[in-house]
């Protein structure tokens, strides 16, 4: 009866083992990649479908860390992290410019214009107003430079016959953390140098008018998602404008098309004429970044981005795009668009602004 | 067999597997069916303990005290899911507090009011999935033949309106502290905002301005009693016979049903349109490196934001949906009558830089806040000998000693009081020291330090002294406390019934906290802490919390 017992427990053993083993034994070794990403990407990187490709594909789990676009950049320590996901060109620039040594490869893989969130009773506002026109369905900013002459005018809420309290702005991440307010900076900084690229010998003037603009805004999240979350969550008196990339409205709509059918009137995207695009961009810092880079150009991923997270992909174009576009009613094409100020000025500017 | 196929739902794949060898064993080998039993019995075992791994895992979730109407969905999740919730209490800003130290890592989850407090807080990024369960606004509850008699009805208020009425002494209320809570700090950053006539932000400078200063002090005298968290203070005004409060409109609900339910007056919610600000009471991951406790939470995060449960929610009177409004909410809830309106746009001030917002709370301490007047009773009884004396003697240095202090901003201001009264089976001394000079501080501790414990004990003749010396002050000038540090074994002198009837006699609204030590007995405080309104710490876990809340933090 002994014997039998101690044969049963090896057998229990083996059968234990053998579990072990056949559950994990049948796929390729998995990586787990570890990096920071932009609060905007994190619906990307949780969708399960996404998931399913990068670890059956290519074996890969990404286990991220969200932190602001500007912010992650500057880090003096990357520990055992694999890649940074920044939302922006410029946060690679300056990447490469202070601590180039450590990348070894970056690529962008997706894009999404900044626009402006707001909501239907203020959009219908500024319509009557003249900031802006709806064509085919979609809001265009097409006076942006007189809206922000009276924002800097201080122009009140109330001035335009809305029942909100205090001054018009346009709220914003704080542009020294987080890539969309970074953005936003650059494009205020335009409008105020009238409509024409900021450059060095304009900061001296620009600088201090945009400062006292974006001041007056107080606290400043970090994250564009925060920011989102916060404007979609508090409503229109915590925030009637709101800086953001259009891929967050669309990723919304999408992820919730019921709660989207009863809001979509309320809500309004508004489109800034010009506007900047927002360049997504995977900067390696190990032979496990750069893995990370060759599975996002992977066909399925581009197509899961744009079409479960209204990431702009470029050449791919899908079968939902038309559908996409109608039920959230976003413009085809993004026409007007104008370059950020060069690193360097963004950089003069973002002291100014921080000082 | 049954079992078996329980555990596949919880424990997945793994679980199916030895299923499937299990049977082919049975098949192949057709041994006795002894055998098989005790295999399978071994089996059941093992999967109990595997499946265990899941079904039996606990998420401690650090939240705001005005989440614990939500305890009973928590509790239907537990029954559905087998994870446990485990809530602590806590207010917002204390939570912001933890999140900037290592001291957040003891939970896996944290719920505060807003999300501006994780914001600011994890500077370390080690929050994630944050999501918003439901949003409420801060509003004014004023007992509502108040609030008709004060014309606050029916129309647009705003927060100057109601400094006036404050100021005017024709209104007083209760408030959380700012520096615990959100909807405290909230309001007091709405105050100062109004105060300085409703500029765009609140600058570093604008903090510097004497009349402010002067206005703030003012102002602030006007509380009468205050907490650490919202739900508290809900429940702090249910029990005491108070005119207003500033808490969310979902506790003002709350409040009001209990108020109707017991035949009292209710409240009207009135929403100032210049000032204060909207909670969305966000739950976020505590990133401790924990797949199974991520699981975990992700399932309770859904399960919080499902259809079913956030009609559950809306029911609470919170706010659900998106937007910050409700429209056709239901008004035996969301009721007009209360002046509550859940379609209401709130349009609120910007909340300042960060910088700004923790300058303000430090000087909301240090400035700002009445004074703080504590009588300390620290019992030298025989029974305190050994850990409960060295605790105590401990926990004394740590309020007194200027320097360790202020790492938890306990520091003293020179408009405090501080008394300690040593006593066992009589009042043994009693020590003064005015303001917050540190060499008169360490004088006291060496006093503390140099007395040694014996004899009987009597607490009840040490807090009625306590008492007696408060009114021997002018202390409506301050926020007066009775702060007992004991075992809680009073078995010489006066009792109970002698201290009740003395304390009703003065009717003077002190709270008597008590901070257990050493092999403590609650019984006999628990009867002092509901006579008083007050709270039981415990000496090991809570010393910071009980010494914030004596000293008028909250």
């Amino acid at each position: 009866m002994k014997s039998k017992i101690i044969g049963a427990a090896i057998f229990l053993i083996i059968v234990v083992m053998a579990v072990v083993m056949f559950g994990s034994g049948n796929r390729k070794e998995t990586i787990t990649i570890k990096g920071y990403i932009g609060g905007e990407k994190t619906g990307f990187f949780d969708d399960e479908a996404v998931q399913e490709i990068l670890l059956k594909r290519y074996g890969i789990i990404v286990d991220y860390t969200k932190a602001g676009s500007v912010e992650m950049v500057r880090y003096n320590d990357y520990g055992d992290n694999d890649f940074l996901f920044p939302s922006s060109q410029m946060a690679l620039e300056i990447f490469k410019r202070e601590q180039g040594e450590l990348m070894l490869k970056s690529e962008q893989v997706f894009n999404s214009p900044i626009v402006i969130y707001s909501w239907g009773e203020v959009a219908e506002a500024l319509e009557a107003e003249g900031y802006i026109t709806k064509e085919n369905g979609t809001y265009f900013i097409t006076d942006f430079e007189r809206l922000i002459q009276d924002i800097e005018n201080e122009k009140s809420w109330s001035d335009i016959g809305m029942n909100l309290y205090g001054k018009i702005n346009i709220i914003c991440t704080d542009p020294n953390k987080s890539n969309s307010g970074n953005m936003y900076l650059g494009l205020l900084s335009n409008m105020l140098n009238n409509v024409a690229v900021t450059e060095d010998a304009d900061v001296d003037e620009i600088g201090p008018r945009a400062k006292s603009i974006i001041e007056r805004l107080g606290y400043m999240d970090y994250s564009s998602g925060n920011l989102f979350a916060s404007y979609i969550e508090k409503g229109m008196g915590n925030g009637p404008l709101v800086v953001g990339y259009e891929n967050q409205l669309v990723e919304f709509a999408l992820e919730n098309p019921d709660i989207w059918d009863k809001v979509r009137d309320r809500v309004a995207i508004l489109y800034p004429e010009p506007t900047i695009w927002s360049e997504h961009t995977v900067i390696a810092l190990s032979d496990n970044g750069r893995l990370l880079i060759e599975a996002l150009q992977d066909e399925e991923l581009q197509k899961l981005a744009w079409e479960n997270h209204g990431f702009r992909i470029g050449l791919v174009t899908t079968e939902r795009d038309s559908e996409i576009i109608q039920t959230v009613g976003i413009p085809e094409n993004i026409d007007q668009v104008m370059p950020l100020p060069t690193a360097d000025v963004m950089e003069t500017l973002m002291k100014i602004i921080a000082q | 067999m049954i079992r078996l196929a329980i555990a596949v739902d919880k424990k997945g794949l793994s679980v199916k597997r030895i299923k499937e060898w299990d049977q082919q064993f049975i098949n192949d080998e057709g041994t006795t069916k002894m055998k098989k039993n005790f295999i399978i019995l071994l089996l059941v075992g093992i999967i109990f303990l595997l499946s265990g791994c899941s079904s039996n895992e606990t998420l401690t979730i650090i939240s705001g005290s005005e989440n614990e109407t939500l305890e009973p969905i928590l509790k239907d999740f537990e029954r559905e899911t087998g994870i446990h919730v485990e809530m602590q209490y806590k207010g917002s800003v204390d939570m912001m507090m933890e999140m900037q130290t290592d001291a957040i890592n003891q939970y896996d989850a944290v719920w505060p009011a807003n999300s501006l407090w994780i914001s600011i807080g994890d500077t370390s990024h080690k929050i994630e999935h944050a999501s918003s369960i439901m949003t409420s606004p801060i509003v004014f509850g004023v007992r509502k033949s108040l609030a008709e008699a004060l014309n606050l009805v029916d129309k647009d208020v705003s927060i100057h309106d109601l400094l006036e009425l404050i100021e005017g002494d024709k209104l007083r209320f209760m408030m959380t502290s700012a520096t615990q809570s959100n909807s405290g700090a909230c309001a007091y950053i709405g105050f100062l905002n109004a105060l300085l006539g409703n500029p765009d932000t609140i600058s570093l400078k604008d903090l510097e301005n004497e009349q402010l200063k002067r206005d703030v002090t003012s102002l602030l005298s006007g509380i009468n009693r205050s907490s650490g968290s919202s739900g508290w203070l809900k429940q702090l005004f249910l029990e005491g016979d108070y005119d207003a409060m500033v808490n969310y409109e979902a506790l003002v609900i709350e409040a009001n049903q209990e108020l109707v339910n017991s035949g009292k007056e209710p409240l009207y919610a009135i929403y100032p349109y210049d000032g204060l600000a909207v909670a969305d009471s966000p739950l976020g991951y505590v990133n401790n490196g924990d797949a199974d406790k991520e699981e975990a939470f992700l399932e309770l995060q859904a399960y919080l934001l499902s259809d079913k449960v956030q009609a559950e929610i809306l029911a609470l009177g919170r706010r659900t949906g998106f937007g910050g409004t409700v429209s056709e909410a239901d008004e035996r809830v969301f009721n007009p009558e209360w002046g509550i309106d859940a379609n209401k746009t709130i349009s609120g001030i910007r909340m300042p830089d960060a910088e700004v917002i923790s300058q303000a709370l430090l000087m909301y301490q240090t400035e700002f806040k009445k004074p703080s007047l504590t009588v300390y009773c620290l019992d030298y009884s025989g029974s305190m000998q050994g850990e409960g004396e060295t605790s105590l003697k401990e926990a004394m240095r740590l309020i007194l000693d200027q320097e360790t202090a202020s790492q938890y901003l306990l520091q003293s201001t020179p408009k405090d009081m501080t008394i300690v009264v040593p006593f066992n089976q009589e009042n043994i001394d009693v020590w003064v020291v005015e303001g917050n000079n540190s060499s008169e501080m360490n004088e006291l501790i060496g006093k503390i330090d140099h007395l040694d414990p014996g004899g009987g004990t009597d607490i009840y003749t040490a807090a009625m002294y306590a008492i007696d010396f408060i009114q021997s002050l002018d202390y409506e000038a301050y926020i007066p406390a009775v702060v007992l540090m004991t075992d809680g074994k009073s078995n010489d002198g006066r009792s109970f019934r002698d201290f009740e009837a003395y304390y009703e006699e003065k009717a003077m609204d002190v709270p008597v906290f008590s901070i257990l030590f050493g092999k403590a007995s609650e019984d006999q405080l628990k009867e002092i802490e509901q006579l008083t309104r007050s709270r039981i710490f415990d000496g090991k876990d809570d010393l910071i919390s009980a010494f914030k809340k004596a000293r008028g933090y909250n």
